[in-house]
């Protein structure tokens, strides 16, 4: 095995999905015919809910998946621990097939390696917010001190050290939501599974959570498969985003790529909207060194392949040049000048339109 | 008359039933007769227990916690009137009926309930018998028991549950079954089994559902033990029966209240009880 291999926590390979009776013809339709969705509904009377996925979830890494409803995002994520079982295709949590698992092994996996954080919450009414935030370890049977002093540093992260005695109805919505990430990070999973868990919240306290998420997810060192119907939040949360439409899973990538080079008009629709001062970075925007003479390349600005558009700007402005060298461990790689900040810039339209033309 | 002799012939075939069930069963139904006699005396010898006074006193004081001062008080002076018009014993009596029949039915109920809650299948099976159960007249459930257990408490008691059971099922087995589905997939979800499930979720969840039935089942118990007077059950309504066939209308009266007395304390006591349930 590779090291590349020994990274992957989730290897998910031509996953479907099929609900409904027939779903066995279904198929069999699928497999024989290429049956497609609307067929599908039609034939059979089912539901393609996740159709062909195949994805891989890296150690440490977010991986969003955006959709707008009914997409199949909430079935996708629930394949991934197995609360609902696969009607074909291959799901592997750290090098294991959980569909080979036995009631035990899936319980210790779903127990110890992947929480969960769910867009209702699901605090439990009649506990304290402490009880709820350690029900996965007294599911675990870990006594009650030990537990209970886990789950309140889990508490004390999230910054509700002080509301431990409290009910969860005394909470805010935001503060619930939080109370979930507590329970879902106590039992110290590998990975951890949101589906829409800040979809509820008012966009401020949304923002505010999302920062937060990430934060603690990578100083924690954990993996996450973050689910939203809305991308600004796939783009302000994941490493890796994939996009999903009718149950298939159109496009993946870093948001860089997506923005830049949109798998089809459904997605350039999508990010034509979206704001390229923070995603676009100076490798995708650059021109070659030859742009500029070799006497002017020597006396600009450095910056690194990384830097983003609101920093190229500063940069630019700040230099009679009006221009900034790229460099890469020691080397020259590119410039930045003006007239390649204002292209990139304006590559929203000029994509969307080539797009479309192409359509 | 060809009918007329079916007739006959049906009743001797009950008769003949009964007869069978009586001899084959009768160590069955001595065993059952001792076992619910046994938990109704243990239970009056409890209540008896303490002077009366006491009794008054500690039900006043619980339903001043759970209800609230002003019912407490209520309560007490109620239960001072069933002593003052000295009914103390038959009122114990009652109480003791009414708690044994109740304590089995939602023991019973509560695990058909919750079985029935996580089956339809069986839940399809147990809901028109209990449907049945509510229609009939509530009199008819003292002949079975009459004839296999005989005059007394324990005839009492077993019709008492019959017409108890079913709200206690019926309440359970929707508590249970409506667990919303989001508590459930967090169950599954951290990995918890079955027992997990059913202990530290489907049952807070349902717990008010079947505190709602318990108390329903204990007022169709009051309503039941007062019409097993008849066949010899003690109590305030073997008072009432007796007292108006022999027209002694004001004893009569008298027992009614304080039937509607003890009806209103426990039935306030245990909705309190419902409330206080998360
Ligand atoms: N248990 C089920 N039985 C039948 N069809 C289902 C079931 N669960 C989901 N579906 C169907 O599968 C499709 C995908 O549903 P899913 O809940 O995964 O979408 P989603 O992307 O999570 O949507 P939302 O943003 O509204 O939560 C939908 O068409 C839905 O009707
Ligand atoms: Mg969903």
């Amino acid at each position: 095995m590779t090291n590349e291999a020994l990274d992957v926590l989730i290897d998910c390979r031509n996953v479907w999905k099929i609900f409904g009776e027939r779903s066995d013809e279904a198929i069999k339709a699928i497999r024989e015919r290429g049956a497609g969705k609307r067929e599908v509904l039609r034939d059979y009377n089912c539901v393609v809910g996740v159709s062909d996925a195949s994805f891989q979830i890296r150690k440490g890494e977010i991986f969003c998946i955006m959709g707008l409803s009914g997409s199949g995002k909430s079935t996708l994520v629930r394949l991934l621990n197995r609360l609902i079982e696969p009607s074909m295709g291959k799901v592997e949590v750290k090098g294991r097939d959980i569909a080979q698992m036995g009631p035990k092994d899936l319980r210790a996996l779903r127990a110890h390696e992947i929480g969960m954080v769910f867009q209702s919450v699901a605090l439990i009414p009649g506990r304290t917010v402490l009880d709820n935030a350690a029900f996965g370890l007294e599911v675990q049977g870990v006594a009650k001190a030990e537990r209970h002093k886990i789950a309140s540093d889990a508490l004390a992260r999230v910054g509700l050290a002080d509301w431990a005695n409290h009910m969860p109805r005394q909470l805010s919505g935001g503060m619930q939501q939080r109370v979930g990430l507590a329970r879902a990070i106590a039992s110290d999973p590998e990975i951890i599974l949101m589906d829409e868990p800040f979809s509820a919240l008012d966009p401020l306290i949304r923002k505010q959570l999302q920062d937060e998420f990430r934060e603690l997810t990578k100083s924690l060192g954990k993996s996450a498969v973050f689910i939203t119907h809305d991308l600004d939040e796939a783009m302000r949360i994941g490493d890796r985003i994939a996009i999903m439409k009718d149950g298939i899973m159109i496009q993946q990538g870093t948001a860089e790529d997506i923005v830049l080079h949109p798998a089809d008009a459904y997605v350039a629709e999508f990010v034509a909207g979206i704001s390229r001062l923070h995603l676009v970075k100076a490798h995708s925007l650059m021109a070659p060194v030859s742009e500029v003479p070799g006497d002017v390349l020597a006396r600009l600005p450095r910056t690194s392949p990384e830097a983003d558009v609101q920093a190229l700007i500063d940069l630019v402005l700040s230099t009679p040049d009006q221009a900034v060298a790229v460099e890469d461990a020691g080397t020259c790689i590119g410039v930045v000048t003006a007239r390649t900040l204002l292209e990139g810039i304006r590559g929203e339209e000029h994509a969307a339109a080539t797009i479309e033309v192409v359509a | 008359m060809a009918w007329k002799q079916q007739i006959k012939a049906f009743d001797a075939w009950i008769d003949a039933g009964m007869t069978w069930i009586g001899t084959h069963g009768s160590a069955a139904f001595s065993a059952l007769r001792g076992l619910l006699e046994g938990g109704y005396d243990g239970l009056l010898w409890l209540l008896q227990l303490p002077p009366w006074w006491v009794l008054g006193l500690a039900v006043g004081g619980l339903a001043w916690r759970l209800v609230g001062r002003g019912f407490g008080v209520i309560a007490a002076a109620g239960l001072i009137l069933c002593w003052g018009m000295g009914l103390w014993p038959e009122t114990l009596e009652t109480l003791a009926l009414v708690l044994s029949a109740t304590t089995i039915a939602v023991l019973v109920g509560g695990i058909i309930g919750v079985v029935a809650g996580y089956s339809p299948r069986v839940a399809g099976f147990v809901d028109p018998v209990l449907d049945l159960i509510q229609t009939l007249p509530p009199y008819l459930y003292l002949l079975p028991a009459i004839a296999f257990l005989g005059y007394g408490p324990a005839t009492a008691i077993l019709a008492t549950f019959i017409v108890a059971v079913p709200p206690t099922v019926k309440l359970t087995a929707l508590g249970i079954s409506r667990t919303p589905n989001e508590f459930l997939e967090l169950g599954t979800a951290t990995g918890a089994s079955g027992w997990q499930t059913f202990v530290k979720i489907r049952l807070p969840f349902a717990a008010r559902s079947i505190m709602a039935g318990v108390n329903q089942s204990l007022m169709m118990a009051f309503g039941m033990v007062v019409i097993a007077g008849i066949v010899g059950s003690g109590g305030l309504g073997e008072t009432i029966y007796a007292s108006v066939r022999t027209l002694d209308i004001a004893k009569s009266v008298d027992a009614a209240i304080a039937i509607v007395v003890l009806t209103i304390v426990l039935d306030r006591i245990s909705q309190a009880a419902q409330k206080e349930t998360p």
